[in-house]
């Protein structure tokens, strides 16, 4: 059914259904939950400090409709996998081992100090490479290009491209299961 | 006639850059306070407490009748569990006295570029070295600090009051704690040194959101 632009006589108008103006700070800031990520992500990240670092990087740095949007998408896939049975057996082998079935997030660190890192240069979060192996057909090359795509760019983004791709290879997983 | 040494204020700059702004304050208060007396406390507030505002706040403590308040490392302590490397922004003798020795296997580095009162670093770093560990503290520069960072790496500074928003902290931190940088390392600790607002404009400090912290302890 098409929309009149030029009707302005009620509240249920096209142009005032949707929101005129980028919504405020503190409207976006009311949603967010870390909480409610923590506990999503709980079965990747045990360790609670690591948890805590990867879910303030997603819900309180970056700009904020990003925050907002991470928020959301991974709030409905946590509910979509608890709809679907929960996590299922063997969701996160390997998450711990990075090389091999996962793929590391890297620190943003400048270029020329990254190869002289102290530390461990990578996210303790990592990303299953089986549903982008499934995405490519099991070309290794390939699914390995998708998760570089996935992590790059700056670590908001980064780590919640990692946490959505947990939840849906745990959803993926659960899926299979029940299929005849 | 004033009761305080001469050239005070220079004196004081030394102490400061050798033993952080608090650190200092309380040293040179039980100082004065022990050999002048409280009269001489106040005099050393009225001259130099709008120059010096955490040594002004400090001096009010000890007007009220409050002291020195005692330092508690343990829930700093607590915020560094699991932490490898700790970068200290910014210095306070008194606290990190407490506070290093009680973390043997964490490599400290401190951030020796930026400070608005420059110590001797070589003598600073020495008190936390001893002959078994000389490796374990080292000074680290802006232009490379990030090559600390990482999942088990904390930054921490010292925090000089402020209220339930906003919270004074050296204008070092800033160059250091810019948002890229806040997603490189797992935590953000502002250490309280003074405790509640200081009593008159907060110069040699800048402003930031008490939120910017992972933790504000000590307050």
């Amino acid at each position: 059914m098409s929309r009149d632009r030029n009707n302005h006589g009620g509240p249920e108008s096209a142009d005032e259904a949707l929101p005129s103006h980028p919504a405020a700070y503190s409207a976006v800031d009311a949603f967010i939950d870390p909480a409610a990520i923590e506990r999503v992500l709980a079965p990747w990240l045990p360790n609670p400090q690591d948890r805590a670092f990867v879910v303030r990087c997603i819900t309180d740095e970056g700009p904020v409709h990003h925050r907002g949007a991470s928020f959301v998408l991974l709030r409905l896939l946590g509910d979509a996998l608890a709809a679907a049975g929960g996590l299922p057996e063997g969701a996160t082998d390997g998450a711990g081992e990075g090389e091999g079935t996962h793929a590391p997030v890297p620190l943003r660190l400048p270029p020329h100090l990254a190869e002289h890192s102290k530390g461990d240069p990578n996210y303790p979060l990592k990303m299953p490479l089986r549903p982008l192996l499934g995405l490519a057909g099991d070309d290794s090359a390939s699914a390995r290009a998708m998760a570089e795509c996935l992590a790059d760019g700056p670590p908001h983004h980064a780590l919640a491209n990692a946490a959505m791709l947990c939840l849906v290879d745990a959803l993926l997983r659960r899926l299979a299961a029940r299929a005849p | 006639m004033s009761s305080l040494p001469s050239a005070f204020g220079q004196a004081f700059r030394v102490a400061a850059a050798e033993l952080g702004m608090a650190s200092a304050s309380q040293l040179m208060i039980r100082e004065i306070a022990g050999g002048a007396g409280l009269e001489a406390v106040a005099e050393l507030r009225d001259r130099y407490g709008r120059e010096f505002p955490v040594l002004d706040h400090a001096a009010a403590r000890w007007l009220s009748g409050e002291g020195e308040p005692a330092i508690d490392p343990e829930p700093v302590l607590a915020a560094l569990q699991g932490i490898e490397r700790l970068l200290v922004v910014g210095l306070e003798a008194a606290h990190l006295d407490l506070l290093l020795p009680a973390l043997p296997a964490v490599e400290v580095g401190f951030i020796t570029e930026g400070r608005a009162l420059m110590p001797e670093w070589r003598r600073v770093l020495a008190n936390y070295t001893s002959g078994s560990d000389e490796g374990r503290v080292a000074a680290v520069g802006l232009s490379d600090f990030q090559l600390w960072a990482g999942p088990r790496a904390a930054l921490l500074t010292f925090i000089y009051g402020g209220d339930g928003h906003v919270v004074h902290v050296s204008g070092q931190w800033l160059r250091v704690a810019g948002p890229d940088v806040r997603t490189q390392f797992r935590s953000l600790i502002g250490w309280d040194v003074v405790g509640g607002e200081l009593h008159v404009y907060p110069r040699w400090f800048a402003e930031v959101a008490r939120s910017t912290f992972t933790k504000v302890l000590g307050s």
